[in-house]
């Protein structure tokens, strides 16, 4: 009895000792953060990919866009700014345009940028070998050529105004020519940007060092890391040990929970939510049964059960100076009356059913949308089964148009000729998940595409929105905010609505 | 010479067992929809011209002939060489030798805990019947078994995070030779909270397989001939109710490392079994192959030193 008491007594010890231990680190690693120390961000996903030219997932556009410029960029208006070429012009009726380059630029291996590093690069983005992901932005080009040491000449083959969105993109980054030759750009990083590529640990983390030679200023951050947490949560937890200083956040659930030490910026996400229609066959092609479901919608309440309300009710183009409003042409608002009205004329007055699919894995939101959509199509007598898919499977079934309606967050943009033409243009690659065409709506993307004054765009894009939702082609949602929490002590960091360059400001971000 | 032949099968039935996980693990990622391009490209793939999928599907390896696929993946594997990742470009063994240690480690922190707690509460249960010290080792078994590794896991992150601003698994992972404390508290927590699981079902067996033992008449036996308290416990009861126990050790052992690909994911631990979440969501197969591998291996080889045990515990099986 008395040496298992002595034990116990050894045993309390060690616990108390232990625990004397361990708070005490947390009690250091909480105030841990020096002001050398790495400039760490949280995030779910991993850097994947380190070649400008093939990244497709956010997070890679997102560390990239701090590593290379592109020739323009877009502010936080969404409107297109000068980056490595501080001017251009259009001409012969918006089929050349001509790029006046920023000069005193130097890449990070030293070398001073030319337009022969412009031209090597766009060019790399057009090679089929590059299979770059956003080529068919600058798909209009034929001709790619230096005009001196600075200048940069495009040539296209029809009027394309919006080849100048296109070029924004970080798939069209400009590297250095003789680091394309030496084939070098897929795994040593070399650009004009604001930090220099450090380290990429697959999976774990991703490192940057400040630019020096910056041509906007060396930044404040002398290293950023992107560290990859796997749940929001643990991201929430890590801001809270002290060992993050920045968690890039989508639930607001998660968010919701934070203490308010935290500062708290967002940012509405430059993707929209829609349910896809396939327009072409079965009840669905019959465009007042597709009315009809617009009409039985209530948008503000998907958005309030999906994202708490975190986010905006949106028409076919979300943000921007073309920014769809209102965002339905036929009943912005729910309208029940409205909708039996279309269901009459479908011929189906007491209502239809069709199916559509969601993929919690590609958008953890689409489940609780459909089920608030579900419910209130029930009440018009519309019932909409639900089949939720994989991520790879919905891809699949996406891409083959082998659905009959669809849950999908899509990528935007300011411009909606960018955004659409690969839906609804003619030729377009995305025709058949789509799963509408029609002439009209071609011609008001080629309209809109070879305008080049501000207003006539403006009445161009909006006789598409029109259009769109007229015939009810898709059933546009909502836009919903992004969060980055950030510790008390970080100054200057605005999430830029743009999601491909979501951290741009982290080059005047600084810790006190 | 009859234990080496055992042996020798053993061994033989192992390897045949691995050939036939690596057949399945190889046809199953072939079931699934799309491949490592379209798991690269998401929905980009429909931009694509045919030329800049060809290209793709070389740079990926994805369009050779799936028969070829497999020999080319078995020989290497033979030979040691488990691959490239078709997305980060390393070599497979790099990845998972980075990442088997830390699950390795986590797995055996979780089971010497998970024994702990099993074979302490269990002896203690089961030398109490139905008395406070028997409802208590019950309670700790049925807790053990119905709170969900994840639930459990992301309770005390929070409570820590929340109450102590402590979380040291979201520091880099520290190697458990280049900085032992840190490491300690990184992995420390996750094996807490695998080894209740592991531990309830330990002892459960442990309480039932002692009652049984004591019931037997060479245990009243023993009793009646004045062995000694500690003796009877440890020497007549606990060794003979060892078999059930080690038997279901190793079962736990082998779940365990299915346990780890959920907590590496809540604590950060750069893991087995994050590698694989992460490998099949990229569709990355050579990874994958090679990961559900090892852990298939890792489940063969623990149940084969197990059956090993008995014949170290048991005389008989020896005989037998």
């Amino acid at each position: 009895m008395k040496r298992f008491i002595r034990m116990r007594g050894v045993a309390a010890a060690a616990l108390v000792l232990s625990s004397v231990g361990l708070y005490s680190t947390a009690v250091s690693s909480s105030g841990a953060s020096a002001a050398n120390a790495p400039f760490v961000i949280g995030s779910v996903n991993s850097v994947q990919k380190i070649d400008p030219d093939v990244v497709t997932n956010f997070l890679d556009f997102e560390a990239l866009g701090l590593i290379y410029d592109m020739l323009v960029q877009e502010n936080s208006s969404l409107k297109i700014e000068p980056d490595l070429a501080t001017s251009w012009a259009f001409s012969n009726g918006n089929k050349v345009l001509t790029l006046h380059l920023r000069t005193g630029v130097k890449f990070d291996d030293g070398s001073t940028m030319t337009s022969a590093d412009v031209v090597a690069s766009l060019t790399r983005a057009q090679a089929t070998a590059t299979a770059d992901p956003s080529a068919s932005f600058i798909g209009s080009v034929t001709n790619i050529a230096a005009s001196g040491p600075n200048t940069v000449v495009l040539t296209m083959s029809h009027p394309d105004v919006s080849v100048l969105e296109g070029l924004a993109t970080v798939n069209m980054a400009i590297m250095p020519a003789a680091a394309i030759t030496a084939g070098t750009i897929a795994t040593q990083p070399d650009g004009t940007g604001p930090f220099e590529f450090g380290s990429n640990v697959a999976n774990t983390s991703f490192t940057m060092t400040a630019n020096p030679n910056y041509w906007g200023g060396k930044p404040s951050l002398g290293t950023v890391e992107i560290e990859t947490i796997p749940t929001e949560q643990s991201i929430s937890a890590a801001l809270q040990a002290g060992t993050i200083q920045m968690g890039l956040l989508n639930q607001p659930t998660v968010v919701s929970t934070l203490p308010k030490t935290f500062k708290i910026d967002k940012a509405l996400d430059l993707s929209y939510r829609a349910l896809q229609l396939q327009d072409k066959k079965g009840i669905l092609s019959n465009v007042n049964a597709r009315l009809a479901i617009a009409c039985a919608t209530n948008r503000q309440q998907i958005l309030q059960d999906s994202v708490f309300g975190q986010g905006k009710v949106v028409g076919p183009v979300p943000l921007g100076p073309y920014a769809t409003s209102p965002v339905s042409a036929i009943c912005p608002t729910q309208n029940l009356k409205q909708a039996k009205k279309y269901l009459k004329a479908a011929g189906k007055p007491k209502g239809f059913s069709f199916t559509a699919i969601t993929s919690t894995d590609l958008d953890s939101t689409s489940a609780a949308q459909a089920i608030a959509m579900q419910s209130q199509l029930a009440k018009v007598g519309i019932k909409m089964n639900i089949q939720n898919l994989a991520s790879n499977a919905y891809i699949q079934d996406w891409l083959k148009g082998k659905f009959q309606a669809a849950f999908a967050e899509n990528g935007a943009d300011p411009d909606p000729y960018v955004m659409y033409g690969r839906y609804f243009g003619a030729g377009a690659g995305l025709a058949v998940p789509a799963g509408y065409s029609s002439k009209t709506l071609q011609a008001e993307l080629l309209a809109g595409d070879e305008n080049s004054t501000a207003a006539g765009q403006i009445k161009d894009w909006k006789a598409l929105s029109n259009t769109l939702t007229s015939k009810a082609v898709w059933i546009w949602l909502f836009d919903a905010n992004d969060f980055a929490a950030l510790a008390s002590n970080v100054h200057g960091f605005t999430l830029s609505p743009v999601n491909t360059t979501q951290l741009a400001s982290l080059a005047t971000t600084s810790v006190s | 010479m009859s234990a080496l032949l055992a042996v020798v099968r053993r061994t033989f039935s192992t390897l045949v067992t691995l050939w036939g996980v690596s057949v399945i693990i190889f046809i199953v990622l072939r079931l699934l929809p799309g491949n490592a391009v379209s798991a690269a490209m998401g929905v980009s793939e429909g931009l694509l011209t045919p030329g800049q999928i060809a290209a793709l599907n070389r740079y990926y390896g994805v369009g050779q002939p799936a028969v070829q696929q497999y020999l080319s993946w078995l020989h290497a594997l033979v030979t040691g060489n488990l691959g490239i990742s078709l997305v980060s470009r390393e070599a497979v063994s790099t990845l998972i030798g980075t990442a088997l240690p830390v699950t390795l480690e986590l797995a055996l922190f979780s089971m010497i805990i998970g024994v702990a707690i099993g074979v302490g509460f269990g002896m203690w249960s089961a030398l109490h019947p139905g008395r406070w010290q028997d409802d208590i080792g019950q309670a700790i078994s049925v807790i053990g078994l119905a709170i969900p590794v994840f639930i459990l896991g992301t309770v005390l992150v929070v409570f820590m995070s929340t109450h102590f601003h402590y979380f040291p698994s979201s520091k880099p992972f520290a190697g458990v030779l280049t900085n032992p404390w840190l490491n300690f508290q990184q992995i420390i927590f996750p094996a807490l909270v695998l080894s209740l699981g592991i531990g309830a079902a330990i002892l459960r067996t442990t309480r039932a397989a002692v009652l049984e033992v004591s019931s037997l008449n060479f245990a009243r036996t023993a009793l009646g001939k004045g062995v000694s308290r500690r003796a009877f416990v440890w020497r007549h009861l606990f060794l003979n109710a060892l078999t059930a126990v080690t038997t279901m050790s190793g079962i736990q052992l082998g779940y365990l490392l299915g346990g780890t690909v959920i907590i590496e994911q809540i604590f950060i631990l750069p893991g087995m079994g994050r590698l694989l979440i992460t490998s099949i969501s990229n569709r990355d197969f050579p990874v994958v192959q090679s990961t559900v591998l090892i852990f298939a291996a890792g489940f063969v080889i623990v149940n084969m030193l197990v059956d090993l045990c008995y014949t170290l515990i048991d005389p008989r099986t020896r005989k037998q």
